[in-house]
């Protein structure tokens, strides 16, 4: 096959083309590979020896092969393509971004006898480029995180499957947004998506709500009406805090997820259900079967394919990237011009813990919409404790040393605090210091910590304001 | 069952990722009872796969094809038997005689990524000794008489 290159370029030629990094192949008159040089060996996958001889288009399998070939272009108008982008299949399936180039190869009598292409591998310069202002985008999912990404990835095979979805994840880190797109995605987009919030209702009125009603089955109930599981025929129902709902409504939804069967409240038909359930909770379920609270037939029957959304404060990358999301559709929702926000917002920004997630931060920057019309969001438009209560940890360098002293406990604490999943003592403990001296820390730090851990979350079951428990201010930034 | 090939020029199209038309055949008793061709979008993954869906095909012979796109098919339980190259009357006539995929009929470089033998001699038709043996009978797809997988 080697004879084959030095056949049409000649020995000097054929030395140079194996010596580069840039792919390099020529075809015949007939489209068939007539040279494969190694780097092109390298870049497909595929041997010299198995290219020789064969279709071009079968060996490339490039993106632009069928709909607008650069060589063919080249051949029909004399006309060379520098650096057109495409990608290519190599023989593992994996995607490969190249940029091509093409010349016409002529005879010693200036007759053409086929041509060449070139190409050049860009997937490092891809990745790269991705790391630097790589986002990954799905609906209105916007992330850069490597958490997120994984997600990102496996969505659109989840979305074409019918099995059922649970999404774990805390409040406000965007788990309707990711239910719907699924469903946007999915080959059920044209039909509905519904959105039941099931710690919302009542028991008994939740019941009604998803089943449905016939007319008589209890009093005021004047006329049939269709539960959202009807609504959502053909489609994709969300049934958020999936966790809250009783014992009895639990059996209900087992038997529709199992039978796809179902019958309205006073009804003595049985429907059927063609719907994708998505469910989605801020609880720990597993801990909710272990206490009795929620059943694990139903738990193993949601749970096909579980997704865990991050909270925002361990994918803090994204926070600059949410940010300017943000920034820009309050921009077009209510015509201003805000270009950005300052280095000190965006510093305070990052420090902050979002115990309300993402839901916090678009807030955050909505407040600071209200008071600036254009230019800058700077600290001024900040909700004021917000600024107050992250100046202590992000204190720079050149500041008191007071200051100092005070940023770096607050640093030494929260990582404790993290370290021992919120549990105060263990933390206190961890830092050789009473537990009071503790807690009279971070009230004199002004930190505050996710709204259920330890024992603020027992309290919270019992319904008592976490601020009651540690003596912390509630936030003002806290809005979920 | 239905089969579908992915077509361009009267042979398999090269890159299914893009690919613009399928032939589409119902194969009853070892015969094809009728065949035409169908329209892909060609411009990403989720609308190709979610086109070949809506067509019902049992089965898709294509060319090369993108790991999240075959993955996006598998999830929607079409079966497909991938980096195929030919004619196309060669390549269903391939099916029908239950000899898919062959070396004769798959794309450089793909043999072995099959399991299935490489090298000169490939294109002769002759199925060589392979190093990976065992995988390579695990790979392959077997049809019986009537034209459908096994």
């Amino acid at each position: 096959m080697k004879k084959d290159i030095d056949k049409n370029l000649g020995p000097g030629t054929n030395a140079i083309l194996e010596s580069i990094s840039d792919g390099v192949f020529t075809v015949d008159s007939d489209w068939r590979i007539t040279s494969f040089n190694r780097a092109a060996e390298t870049i497909t996958g595929i041997r010299r020896r198995e290219a020789v001889g064969k279709p071009c288009s079968e060996v490339f399998r490039a993106s632009m092969c069928e709909s607008d070939c650069a060589l063919r272009h080249t051949v029909k108008t004399g006309r060379q393509v520098v650096n057109r982008p495409a990608f290519i299949v190599d023989s593992a399936g994996r995607r490969i971004s190249i940029s091509v180039s093409t010349a016409i190869l002529k005879d010693g009598k200036g007759r053409m006898v086929g041509g060449a292409e070139t190409f050049r591998d860009l997937s490092l310069v891809e990745e790269l480029r991705k790391e630097l202002t790589g986002r990954f985008e799905i609906g209105d999912l916007v992330s850069r995180s490597a958490a997120m990404r994984d997600i990102f990835d496996v969505m659109p095979q989840i979305a074409a499957s019918e099995a059922s979805v649970l999404i774990c994840g805390e409040t406000g880190t965007g788990k309707e947004l990711l239910a719907r797109a699924i469903h946007n995605i999915s080959p059920r987009k044209r039909k509905p998506f519904v959105a039941v919030n099931c710690g919302a209702l009542p028991d008994t009125l939740l019941e009604s709500e998803l089943f449905g009603y016939v007319k008589g089955a209890f009093t005021g109930a004047a006329k049939d009406k269709p539960g959202r599981f009807a609504m959502a025929e053909g489609g994709t129902l969300f049934l958020d805090e999936i966790g809250d709902i009783s014992p009895a409504l639990q059996i209900r939804l087992l038997r529709v997820l199992q039978d796809r069967r179902y019958e309205p409240l006073g009804g003595t038909g049985t429907l059927f259900a063609d719907v994708r359930v998505v469910a989605a909770t801020h609880c720990d379920l597993p801990a909710q079967i272990r206490k009795g609270a929620f059943r694990e037939d139903l738990f193993y029957r949601l749970n096909v394919v579980k997704l865990d959304l991050p909270p925002l404060r361990k994918r803090r990358e994204d926070i600059p990237l949410l940010a300017e999301h943000f920034i820009g559709r309050f921009n077009r929702l209510q015509g201003k011009a805000v270009t950005g926000a300052s280095p000190d917002v965006m510093a305070l920004l990052m420090a902050h813990e979002y115990p309300g997630n993402v839901r916090e931060l678009e807030n955050i920057v909505e407040r600071a919409f209200v008071l600036c019309a254009s230019g800058r969001i700077e600290t001024g438009h900040l909700p004021p404790d917000l600024a107050g209560r992250t100046a202590a940890p992000a204190a720079p360098a050149g500041e008191s040393m007071n200051a100092q002293t005070r940023a770096i406990e607050a640093l030494a604490i929260r990582d404790a605090m993290e370290r021992r999943g919120f549990n105060r003592l263990a933390a206190a403990r961890d830092l050789g210091i009473h537990k009071s001296t503790l807690f009279r820390k971070i009230k004199a730090l002004g930190l505050v910590f996710q709204k259920h851990a330890g024992r603020a979350a027992r309290k919270a079951d019992l319904n008592v304001p976490a601020s009651r428990e540690t003596g912390e201010n509630p936030p003002a930034g806290h809005r979920s | 069952m239905k089969l579908a090939l992915a077509t361009w020029n009267g042979r398999i199209s090269p890159l299914f990722d893009v690919a613009r038309q399928v032939l589409m055949l119902d194969i009853e008793g070892g015969r094809v009872v009728k065949r035409h061709a169908e329209s892909l979008p060609g411009t990403n993954s989720i609308a190709q796969a979610n086109s070949i869906m809506a067509l019902g095909p049992d089965a898709l012979v294509c060319g090369a094809i993108s790991k999240p796109l075959a993955g996006l098919l598998a999830a929607m339980r079409v079966r497909v038997i991938p980096f195929t190259a030919g004619n196309v009357e060669e390549v269903l006539a391939a099916w029908m005689a239950r000899t898919l995929p062959n070396p004769a009929l798959t794309m450089p470089g793909c043999c072995r990524q099959r399991g299935l033998c490489s090298g000169a001699g490939a294109g002769d038709g002759n199925r060589r000794r392979c190093h990976e043996k065992r995988r390579c009978h695990e790979n392959r797809d077997t049809v019986n008489r009537q034209g459908n997988i096994r």
